[in-house]
């Protein structure tokens, strides 16, 4: 009788967890492992929507995606937006952070005044920048008008729209900042001093001391900046909605489209596949990295 | 602070320059960061004309507000009611007719006053804001501006309801101001006669300058959205508040939801579980996460629709149900560091696992629940896409999602949707700003190890 409770408490204790977190658990494969899954399935399919799932293709879908030159040209849109991403702003909150470390006072006022670019949603900044970039009354013709160039049509030029897109993150500032301002403040003060010694300050002190014992952080930054931008959605689509003539479609307005423009979830959720594979690829360096460096 | 003082007088060359670059650019980036949040508020304070003004200037200037006074002391009329009549019509012409012929004297406030025999009978007041809303929205939607349409059948008498007004024949306690100016009585006067002419004889139209005008604004931008949905039950009460509301909403179940799930989560898999079995379920978690929203949203659809989360709050709710990975892993780090003991003499007592979590762990963690509510904030009240597909329904839209659309629906004049950026920001600004140190320590502490 003894050695029956015994167990029982044993099994109890051993089970308790698990019936607690079974709900969670169970949650989390509902609400994103079945999307996950479904997504595969439905890439299967040519997707029916009022009779599900339709009728098997096996590959088709994805045979037929990467025939379209509109998918490559999603592509190419990604990275074009990429490059720009990582060329125009992603060195600005570093810079910021680097300065800020050297400023002796209102570093904490400007410290928070750098976050204010995090705390202003996609949806505002497309409202300021789209007056910006208005051709008639906006402020960047005129700039550009005072230094003698002629007048853009910026969002609405093919060529210029990525670049109009992406514009506005070289105000820098957001959380990455406060990032790189505490893995600087991280560096340790005894080799800062004994550089100081043999005469390494100034900006030689930068590049030579703080910028190598921080680019494992710039590294980190770097991957999550990629990681991102391959899933720029929200700021083309409220910019632009992808166009004009397609020249802004990142990946996801492309499968946004392929079910909400041309109704057709197979190519959809093909394209979406793809995506998370790249995606999955992307996060797997990146955490291996930051074993790496812990291990 | 000794350090401090050594380091100050070893500077040298190379580190002052580098010191004065950081000066200096730290300004500039600054300012660059404030010019469009300044760009911002000021043109959301500009009137209907000054907003296109080429090129555009970077402050509003002060609003003008101009005083007309009527005589009607020689205007014969049968009965009192008739002459409220003569009145009513001669208001809606006159604040339309200021307001269309001299409108590029940035004119922000009209007042009409009526006098008859030395005695002010009638008062009436318009902020520019409401005649435009009146012509983009209202009584005179998509008309042309002309006397003979502003009097068309009893589009005067609503106008008026509309505006407000006061009348009473023995006289009411209004009285213009005496120290106004006279700089728009001119060319108004001779533009009103022209072309909106009015039964009662002008005496003067003083002016002044008002900076409250520009605010008032603002007033009027919140109630917008109640002109462009005007179906919308919700939105006729409530205005621009429905999508504050909702925003509310959506963010507190997020942070209430992420709060409670993933600290139990964490509970368990810190104190509960061994260490390979916990790693496992944190990773399960953490996977979930990492899942692109992109790459998900079409299948999600398809599922929420499958269950009728559609165009309903649940549709908005349903996505924060589960512990996101990341807060887990926050709280995990956290529950980690508090000692064994404290539950092993606990349990010896014989408390069960709810005991633990709510009077032990929960009591204690103080510290990481504001970082997750933080981390939660921050998180989401940039989103945009997910609330923008589920809903179809106006009085569903989050502040993103409702911004969005009226800065798209074509009636919407810059400066209105400017204003309701403005109002959708400032509070989280200055939140942001008494909180600044807790903010800052949560990114911090979040970020290092994540």
């Amino acid at each position: 009788m003894k050695t029956k409770n015994n167990k029982m408490s044993v099994f109890k204790k051993k089970a308790t967890p698990w019936l607690i977190l079974l709900l969670p658990m169970a949650f989390t494969v509902w609400l994103k492992y079945y999307p996950i899954a479904s997504a595969f399935y439905i890439s299967l399919f040519k997707y029916d929507p009022i009779n599900p799932p339709g009728r098997f293709v096996g590959l088709a879908n994805y045979i037929g995606m990467f025939k379209m030159k509109h998918y490559w040209e999603a592509w190419g849109n990604t990275f074009v937006f990429l490059f720009l991403q990582i060329a125009l702003c992603f060195f600005i909150p570093l810079i910021q952070a680097l300065l800020l470390n050297e400023l002796i006072r209102f570093k904490k006022s400007l410290t928070t005044l750098y976050i204010l670019p995090a705390l202003i949603p996609t949806s505002v900044n497309v409202i300021i920048w789209k007056w910006i970039w208005h051709p008639d009354y906006g402020v960047a013709n005129q700039i550009v008008k005072f230094f003698g160039g002629s007048p853009q049509v910026w969002l609405s030029d093919p060529k210029l729209v990525k670049f109009c897109i992406i514009f506005p993150g070289i105000i820098g500032g957001g959380l990455t900042v406060l990032l790189y301002l505490s893995a600087i403040q991280g560096v340790s003060q005894d080799m800062m001093e004994s550089a100081a010694i043999d005469g390494c300050t100034g900006f030689s002190k930068i590049w030579h001391i703080i910028l190598p014992n921080i680019s494992f952080m710039i590294f980190i930054q770097l991957i999550m900046t990629v990681i991102t931008t391959m899933q720029l959605l929200d700021a083309p689509y409220m910019y632009t909605g992808g166009g004009p003539s397609g020249a802004s479609t990142t990946q996801g307005i492309f499968i946004y489209n392929a079910f909400n423009k041309d109704m057709n979830y197979g190519r959809g959720s093909a394209a979406s596949v793809v995506l998370l594979f790249i995606i999955v690829i992307l996060t797997m360096v990146q955490m291996w990295f930051e074993r790496s460096e812990e291990g | 602070m000794k350090n401090k003082r050594t380091s100050r007088i070893k500077y040298d060359k190379s580190e002052r320059s580098l010191k004065i670059v950081a000066v200096v650019f730290s300004l500039i980036f600054a300012g660059l960061m404030l010019y469009p949040l300044i760009f911002t508020v000021s043109s959301a304070m500009k009137d209907n004309v000054k907003i296109y003004e080429v090129p555009p200037k970077l402050l509003p200037g002060r609003g003008n507000s101009v005083s007309l006074v009527l005589d009607y002391s020689d205007i014969p009329y049968n009965n009192e009611d008739e002459l409220k009549d003569i009145i009513l019509r001669d208001n809606v012409i006159n604040m339309f007719g200021i307001n269309e012929s001299i409108k590029d004297d940035f004119i922000m406030e009209v007042k009409v006053f009526g006098v008859k025999d030395g005695e002010t009978i009638f008062y009436s007041r318009a902020h520019q804001m409401k005649l435009q809303m009146e012509q983009s929205y209202g009584v005179y939607k998509s008309t042309s501006i002309k006397p003979e349409v502003l009097l068309h059948e009893d589009r005067y008498i609503r106008a008026n309801n509309s505006i407000g007004y006061e009348f009473d024949i023995n006289g009411i306690s209004k009285k213009v101001k005496n120290n106004l100016g006279d700089e728009y009585f001119e060319q108004g006067a001779s533009a009103l006669q022209s072309k909106f002419p009015s039964t009662g004889r002008l005496l003067s139209m003083g002016n002044e300058k008002k900076s409250l005008l520009n605010l008032e604004n603002f007033k009027y931008y919140l109630k917008m959205p109640q002109n462009i949905y005007p179906n919308n039950e919700r939105i006729s009460q409530l205005g621009f508040m429905t999508f504050v509301i909702n925003s509310i909403i959506v963010i507190g179940f997020a942070v209430i939801t992420q709060v409670f799930l993933c600290s139990i989560c964490a509970f368990v898999i810190s104190k509960q579980l061994s260490e390979r079995a916990g790693k496992a379920v944190l990773l399960f978690f953490l996977i979930a996460m990492m899942v692109p929203f992109a790459s998900i949203m079409l299948p999600q659809l398809i599922m929420y629709k499958k269950m009728g989360a559609y165009n309903n709050y649940a549709a908005l709710l349903l996505p924060f149900l589960y512990p996101f990975g990341f807060y887990v892993y926050l709280y995990k780090g956290f529950f980690d560091q508090i000692p064994r003991s404290y539950f092993e003499a606990a349990e010896l007592d014989g408390a069960g696992s709810i005991y633990l979590y709510s009077k032990i762990c929960m009591p204690l963690s103080k510290p990481i629940i504001s970082l997750i509510a933080l981390q939660t904030f921050l998180g989401n009240w940039n989103d945009f896409f997910w609330a923008w597909m589920v809903t179809e329904d106006q009085r569903l839209w989050t502040l993103n999602v409702a911004l969005y659309n009226i800065s798209n629906n074509s009636g919407t004049r810059q400066n209105a949707i400017m204003g309701l950026a403005v109002v959708t920001i400032t509070p989280v600004i200055l939140l942001s700003i008494l909180f600044s140190n807790q903010l800052k320590q949560s990114v911090i502490s979040s970020g290092v190890k994540g």
